[in-house]
């Protein structure tokens, strides 16, 4: 019991990084109409420009701001696609487009990161910050959770209060209704997708060292980002910030089952089974079908 | 259609079969290797384009199924079970039929986006678990043993093309099939496709059960190919790059599916030869597909499209009637349709307020009223496509509550829409025989001369949209249902072609024996084909009666033209 205990706290940091993926997921989502399953591999793209950076000598705290903007300016890439070619699209090709992109960005981020070759994934908030029945509780997992809620928080009163969180609101309804009354669509749009872009990467940073640091693995980290944005049904930021930490502390704890600690890479495809037939129940028939 | 179906069967088997002697014949042993790969891919790309070119949902795990196939195949060869590769290979495909329903079922019901993500899921979790539990004699090295008949390279070639074939042949006849027009459907428009009588969930899982059959099969074949396997074979990576190729060659062809498999397998092969890095295929794949998703035009069909250039231009057919319409269908007399007391509420606002309407069989019942009366919501309704309605709506006196969009349309009651939504990659005789069921030759060719439509082996991307409302209505009456409902058959269409319209829809009761009921803004056409009319304002009914009557009714007019004639009633 204990040692299962401790296995869901060190799931923690995990789940707080997945929350903040799944907030993102339904932030573009939302705002921009698009399934991206390109997500983690943006951030993974900055967490791997920090990477390069420190490694070449930068002082970490400059490398992680840089890495940010990298991840941001990856994210704005994938937003020109979007926009330039797929505005008008319906979200299943989008979907299909940012599918179709992953394979790209892997083969092309695996190829610059040297594929398999390890890199030094420096602990950007290292040490413990204090102890929870016995059990440590890293600075890294506080940091992500506090991060995960504040994001969370942030996104909803962004949106709910100010005029351009109104704007975004209406862009996201009716793109081309919201253009004819002066909004300027393309330019928000690029903005969510550059936001997006520079958050993920700053909690794709702070979990690397705990992964398999690869460039394949994290831009797979998508799976629990979409499980956890299908847990709010892909329009509530807290049930996704909920849904994300639970799936991590879930993974921690089979991590810590003998027998089945091998699978935990299964969990998130088992609470996105749980979650579609579940939300299947109320389906009825809507306009897009 | 047979006809058709025949000659395009005949046609892929044939030019697999040339294609295969020259490979066979002509190519040196090497590549002849290679070739047999592209062959094993083409068939796991044809697993994909069923699910995603042709029922349009989005499959990320195409080849984890392949993985369970080779799995299987595998442990069979260990086990030394009887029967050898072909019979390992089909309990290889038929294993993986279960897993790709376990996962097509959770994202039945919602859009194909939810399907997207949970293949994705169970890519990366297949992933985990064949690591863990490897390939059954991977660590000892075993080979798994090909028919003795096809053992070399060069024989193996033969069995992987035979096997392709066979494939090939029965996709070209499930896929000109009333179920392969039903995936389209789906595709197109899913509420369009439950209005014909389709069954949403049959068709989406019969196709994610027979993609994954398929899909296992090439997973047995590579099997036998490489001897021993790993789990890389099989990684989520590999399902992904398959759904690229897939995208950009537009798998769900023939021509396409070979022409995917050949980038996939032949792609890397040049870039060896031309010292550059392997990975490069799978950018180009990326860019390749986002290409095509950005035109709407796959490889296979930007070819297909050039090849029809190059031969001499077909007109467009008129149907001819070959022989005389069948009998008028016998439906039972009284009221064939009647609406009890309906309300229906979306959040305050009342789109129905107690609403009552008969449609006796044999009758024309006309349905008008201003934009926003409430008309389009009463054929939801009526047709199963509101979540919850009060009231009652009764077929031939059997109430209808409970009773799904699907079934309804099975029991008789068939609709049209507003916009026409029959799928634009379907021949107009597919449309029919989709909409009417089974139909022989001479009664769907007579039905379309009676209507005046184009011939059945018209394709529909190449009808204009006034033919396209015909065939709508055409759909509707083929399938011999008691109950029509015409959602506005006349938007879109000429004044003159609305004119014919109206003489063809008053003469559906006597011709095929159903009874309609008509909702049009065109009065003309209202006047000659109505027996009756019923007034719709603000969801309730103020006027109901005799066209020529009603329609001179003040109220009626007030509602319309928003004429006042208060100082004639005073």
């Amino acid at each position: 019991m204990d040692s299962l205990f401790t296995a869901a706290v060190a799931g923690l940091s995990a789940g707080g990084a997945y929350a903040i993926l799944g907030v993102c997921a339904i932030f573009t989502y939302r705002l921009v109409a698009v399934v991206n399953f390109t997500g983690a591999a943006i951030g993974a793209a900055g967490t791997f420009a920090m990477v390069a950076l420190f490694e070449l000598g930068m002082p970490l705290l400059l490398a992680v701001l840089f890495g940010v903007a990298a991840g941001a300016l990856a994210g704005l890439a994938i937003g020109l696609v979007m926009t330039t070619w797929f505005a008008g699209s319906n979200a299943s090709t989008k979907a299909a487009v940012t599918a179709a992109l992953l394979v790209g960005i892997i083969a092309v981020g695996l190829r610059l990161t040297g594929g398999q070759h390890p890199h030094y994934f420096p602990e950007i908030i290292p040490g413990s910050a204090f102890r929870l029945a016995g059990v440590e509780v890293t600075w890294a997992a506080v940091t992500t959770l506090v991060l995960s809620v504040a994001f969370t928080l942030l996104t909803e009163q962004f949106l709910a209060r100010t005029r351009t969180g109104l704007q975004l609101r209406a862009l996201s309804q009716r793109p081309m209704a919201a253009e004819l009354i002066g909004i300027r669509v393309r330019l928000l749009a690029l903005g969510v997708w550059a936001v997006t872009g520079g958050v993920t990467a700053f909690a794709l940073m702070i979990i690397a060292p705990l992964r398999s640091p690869d460039f394949a693995s994290l831009s797979l980290l998508v799976v629990p980002a979409l499980a956890a944005a299908l847990i709010g049904a892909f329009s509530s930021f807290r049930a996704a910030l909920i849904g994300g930490v639970m799936i991590g502390l879930l993974e921690g704890s089979v991590s810590a089952i003998g027998p089945v600690s091998q699978y935990r890479g299964a969990v998130p495809f088992l609470v996105i089974l749980a979650v579609l037939l579940w939300s299947q129940r109320g389906a009825r028939w809507d306009e897009a079908r | 259609m047979k006809h058709a179906s025949f000659r395009a069967a005949a046609t892929t088997a044939l030019s697999l079969a040339v294609l295969g002697a020259l490979i066979f014949f002509l190519l040196p042993k090497y590549w002849v290797f290679l070739i047999t790969a592209v062959f094993i891919v083409g068939i796991a790309l044809q697993s994909l384009g069923l699910v995603t070119g042709r029922t349009g949902m989005i499959s990320l795990c195409q080849m984890s199924f392949a993985g369970v196939g080779a799995w299987v195949t595998g442990y069979l060869n260990l086990i030394g079970a009887p029967g050898g590769l072909a019979v390992w290979m089909l309990i290889g495909g038929l294993a993986a039929v279960p897993v790709g329903i376990a996962i097509g079922l959770p994202a039945l019901r919602l859009r194909g986006i939810n399907l997207a993500i949970v293949t994705l899921g169970f890519a990366a979790a297949f992933d985990t678990v064949l690591a863990t539990i490897t390939f059954p004699g991977q660590t000892t090295f075993t080979q798994v043993v090909r028919p003795a008949a096809f053992d070399s390279d060069k024989g193996y070639f033969l069995f992987v093309l035979l096997t392709y074939g066979v494939i090939a042949v029965v996709l070209e006849f499930v896929s000109r099939s009333r179920l392969g027009a039903a995936w389209l459907a789906v595709r197109h428009s899913e509420r369009a496709a439950a209005a014909n009588g389709i069954s949403i969930p049959r068709a989406k899982l019969s196709a994610f059960a027979i993609s994954a059959f398929i899909s296992g099969i090439s997973g047995g074949l590579l099997a036998g190919y490489l001897g021993t396997l790993v789990s890389e074979n099989f990684s989520m990576m590999q399902s992904l790059a398959l759904f690229a190729v897939a995208t950009m060659a537009g798998a769900h062809f023939a021509l396409g599916a070979i022409a995917g498999g050949m980038m996939i397998v032949l792609f890397p092969e040049l870039l060896r030869r031309l010292n550059l890095p392997q990975d490069v295929g799978n950018v180009l794949f990326a860019l390749g597909a986002v290409q095509a998703l950005s035109t709407g035009e796959t490889i296979a069909e930007t070819w297909m499209r050039l090849a029809r250039k190059l031969r001499p231009k077909r007109v467009v057919e008129a149907a001819t009637a070959a022989g005389s319409l069948p009998e008028k269908t016998s439906h039972p007399a009284g009221i064939a349709l009647e609406v009890r007391d309906l309300t229906v509420r979306y959040g305050t606002v009342t789109a129905l307020d107690k609403v009552n309407l008969k449609v006796p069989a044999g009758t024309v019942v006309g349905l008008v009223g201003p934009n926003g009366a409430g008309k389009s919501t009463l054929v939801d309704a009526i047709a199963g496509f509101l979540y919850r309605y009060d009231g009652s709506i009764l077929l031939n006196g059997k109430a209808l509550e409970g009773v799904s969009a699907t079934s309804r349309s099975k029991l008789g009651i068939r609709r049209t829409w507003q916009t026409t939504r029959i799928a634009p990659e379907l021949r107009v005789g597919e449309y029919i025989r989709l909409a009417a069921g089974p139909i022989n030759e001479s009664a769907l060719e007579s039905l379309l001369a009676w209507f005046g439509c184009p011939g059945p082996e018209t394709p529909i991307s190449t009808v204009d949209v006034g033919t396209r409302r015909l065939l709508d209505v055409a759909g509707a009456v083929a399938s011999r249902a008691p109950v029509i409902l015409l959602d506005e058959p006349a938007a879109g269409v000429s004044y003159d072609e609305a004119l014919k319209l109206g003489e063809r829809i008053a003469a559906i009761p006597e011709t095929f024996g159903s009874a309609v009921l008509l909702i049009e803004h065109d009065m003309d056409l209202v006047r000659r084909a109505c027996t009756a009319i019923t007034v719709f304002d603000f969801g309730r009914v103020i006027a109901a009666g005799a066209p020529a009557a009603v329609l001179d009714m003040p109220v009626v007019q007030k509602a319309y033209m928003g004429v006042e004639f208060e100082e004639a009633a005073e």
